[in-house]
């Protein structure tokens, strides 16, 4: 894919944004630089984490979302939304009031994806017994998480687990499901996800890892919010009556940190939640120091991906209502087992390509170039306050000596500086 | 700079930086080669190479770490190699072909309570290096060699 079609989730609204820097502080790729005075991102850095768009006060970072529109162009309209739903609507709603709702706002088909999170560990358990690859391997349900090991920890791609998430996984099943229960063409099904996060958007315009997503798109929750708040309102009694099929405990917990290692029972886990605890954690991996744990879940998102930035409840309130249904709804397990080992020999969740390295651009493309690049930046580094204030216009000290070793900023820049 | 003054004793040398690492630090156990590899990834070095040589820095300074007062570590790179020397005032180490026997350990429990002391530490640095050498004075200290070449097919 050629640098410049790279397609994005987030944009700098130039007429909001007060060059505060408070988004170029956040990023963790240092993709941001407010020069002159209003933020813009360097897309080829940009590893769609949101945190520019949780850190800025003034919404000037706005999410680029996928329109619904284009759901509208399909006869029959499939929703999957991710388990995260169930937290969002307060404690006294249960998933089959909000799956429900969902399908009064018109979809024509609304399907469960908790339940094949549920199955996803079964095919995680399956994968740690048959393969004896090094470790840990790493889950590969966060768009995010993959594009960061693809572009700073290139070669950690190899112990990315080499199955599709459940999302991908949900769409597979239905289409064929549907197509066949109601003799619909499979392309005139649309399925779409609904979503914590733009990162999935461009994980499905834009798959690492198959020719095409099995999705159609994605739909944020923040998006459908309000209109399932009303039918929830106006018809909670009617909407409580309807059974919409198995609601899987063991796959609620994948909206928060640790669900999806929770149903690991055989295999030493570790669990993850945020993009800088990812990116340290990810830093051991890379030294070997983690060679104990044999699976290792990371969330971008603090706690999960409650903490989506396309959600609407306070990730503490999401974290708890989670919880409580996790409990309701128990361990007792919805999948048949025999079929997931089944699909399994037939490679069913497998990858079609593997997760390629990306790294970012070194200095230069000529090693000696980006060495002597490198040894200015040094010496530019050792003239500079380190006060990390960020008037110059880049997030920190270090990264603005590799500015202006790059020739894409002036020395006299920075204020600290004697013109 | 250091850097500069050795590009005129020693043309060759394109690279350098030290990293000093105290000796019974374990909260910072793996800063120094956490920095080197975003300095070998920002030049642009292969990725297998830096895959290679954390591993062979990071078992290096926990060694440190763990058995000596303290050490440099001293990145060099020549247009053909990167050499990466760590070198410690410690104990040192009296039979050389014990400790780098697979599993050879003298860690304490506590250290390895810590996640430490596998024995595996040395054989690995042995494994992913290009060239190893190490040589040690009993009661004076450790220094360790890693050679990596850069001009491998793959390089
Ligand atoms: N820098 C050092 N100074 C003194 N002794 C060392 C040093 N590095 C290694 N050793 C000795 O060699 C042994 C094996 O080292 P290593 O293979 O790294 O395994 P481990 O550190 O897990 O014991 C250590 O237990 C220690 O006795
Ligand atoms: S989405 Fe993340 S990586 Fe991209 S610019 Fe914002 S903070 Fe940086
Ligand atoms: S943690 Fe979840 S919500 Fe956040 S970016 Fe990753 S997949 Fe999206
Ligand atoms: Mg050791």
């Amino acid at each position: 894919m050629p640098e410049g079609k790279l397609l994005h989730s987030v944009r700098v609204n130039k007429d909001k944004c007060i060059g505060c820097g408070k988004c170029m502080r956040a990023c963790p790729t240092k993709a941001i630089r407010v020069r002159p005075q209003k933020a813009s991102i360097n897309y080829e850095r940009c590893i769609d984490c949101g945190e520019c768009l949780r850190g800025c006060p003034n919404d000037a970072i706005e999410p680029i979302i996928t329109s619904s529109a284009d759901i509208n162009k399909f006869k029959y309209q499939v929703a999957i939304p991710s388990p995260v739903i169930y937290s969002q609507f307060g404690p006294q709603t249960m998933p089959n009031e909000i799956l429900s709702a969902l399908k009064e706002i018109g979809f024509d088909y609304v399907y469960d994806e908790a339940l094949i999170c549920e199955m996803q560990s079964m095919v995680i358990e399956e994968y740690l017994d048959k393969n004896k690859s090094p470790r840990p391997i790493i889950s590969s349900t966060c768009p995010v998480v993959a594009r960061l090991i693809q572009r700073l920890f290139p070669c950690l791609c190899e112990l990315i687990i080499p199955i599709e998430p459940p999302r991908e996984i949900a769409a597979k099943i239905l289409r064929k499901e549907i197509s066949e229960e109601q003799n619909i063409p499979e392309e005139e099904i649309g399925i779409i996800e609904i979503t914590p996060c733009a990162a999935k958007m461009v994980s499905i315009n834009q798959p690492e890892t198959m020719e095409k997503s099995h999705l159609d798109g994605a739909i944020p929750i923040k998006d459908i919010y309000n209109k399932v708040m009303m039918i929830l309102k106006k018809e909670k009694q009617t909407l409580m009556l309807q059974e919409q099929g198995p609601i899987s405990g063991i796959g609620i917990g994948w909206a928060i940190s640790g669900g999806e290692i929770r149903g690991l029972k055989y295999h030493q886990s570790a669990s993850v939640s945020g993009v800088y605890d990812t990116i340290k954690i990810l830093e051991e991996v890379e030294s070997g120091k983690l060679k104990d744990i044999e699976y290792l879940e990371c969330l971008s998102c603090p706690d999960g991906c409650i903490g989506g930035p396309l959600t609407v409840e306070s990730r503490f309130i999401a974290k708890s209502n989670i919880i409580k249904l996790s409990r309701i709804y128990g361990n007792k397990k919805r999948v048949d087992s025999n079929r997931v080992k089944r699909l399994y020999k037939e490679d069913f969740f497998s990858f079609e390509s593997e997760v390629k390295p990306k790294p970012f651009k070194p200095l230069d493309k000529d090693r000696s170039q980006a060495i002597k690049k490198m040894n200015l930046k040094q010496e530019l580094f050792e003239k500079l306050p380190k006060r990390d204030c960020g008037i110059c216009g880049a997030p920190d000290c270090a990264t603005f000596a590799e500015d202006v070793a790059q020739g894409k900023a002036k020395l006299e820049d920075c204020i600290f500086i004697k013109k | 700079m250091k850097g500069q003054i050795d590009k005129i004793t020693d043309s060759e040398v394109l690279f350098e930086q030290e990293f000093k690492i105290n000796g019974g630090d374990f909260i910072n156990a793996g800063e120094s080669s956490s920095k080197l590899k975003n300095i070998l990834k920002e030049i642009g070095i292969n990725t297998d190479i830096i895959r290679r040589l954390a591993i062979a820095a990071y078992e290096a300074e926990v060694n440190v770490v763990t058995y000596a007062r303290h050490g440099i570590m001293r990145i060099l790179i020549y247009p053909e190699k990167i050499l990466l020397t760590i070198e410690d005032e410690g104990p040192g180490i009296g039979d050389i072909d014990q400790a780098m026997q697979p599993g050879y350990s003298t860690a304490t429990e506590e250290i390895r309570e810590m996640g430490f002391g596998a024995g595996m530490g040395l054989p690995n640095m042995k494994k992913n290096a290009d060239i190893f050498n190490i040589s040690s004075i009993v009661d004076k200290g450790t220094k360790l060699e890693i050679t990596m070449n850069l001009n491998d097919k793959n390089a």
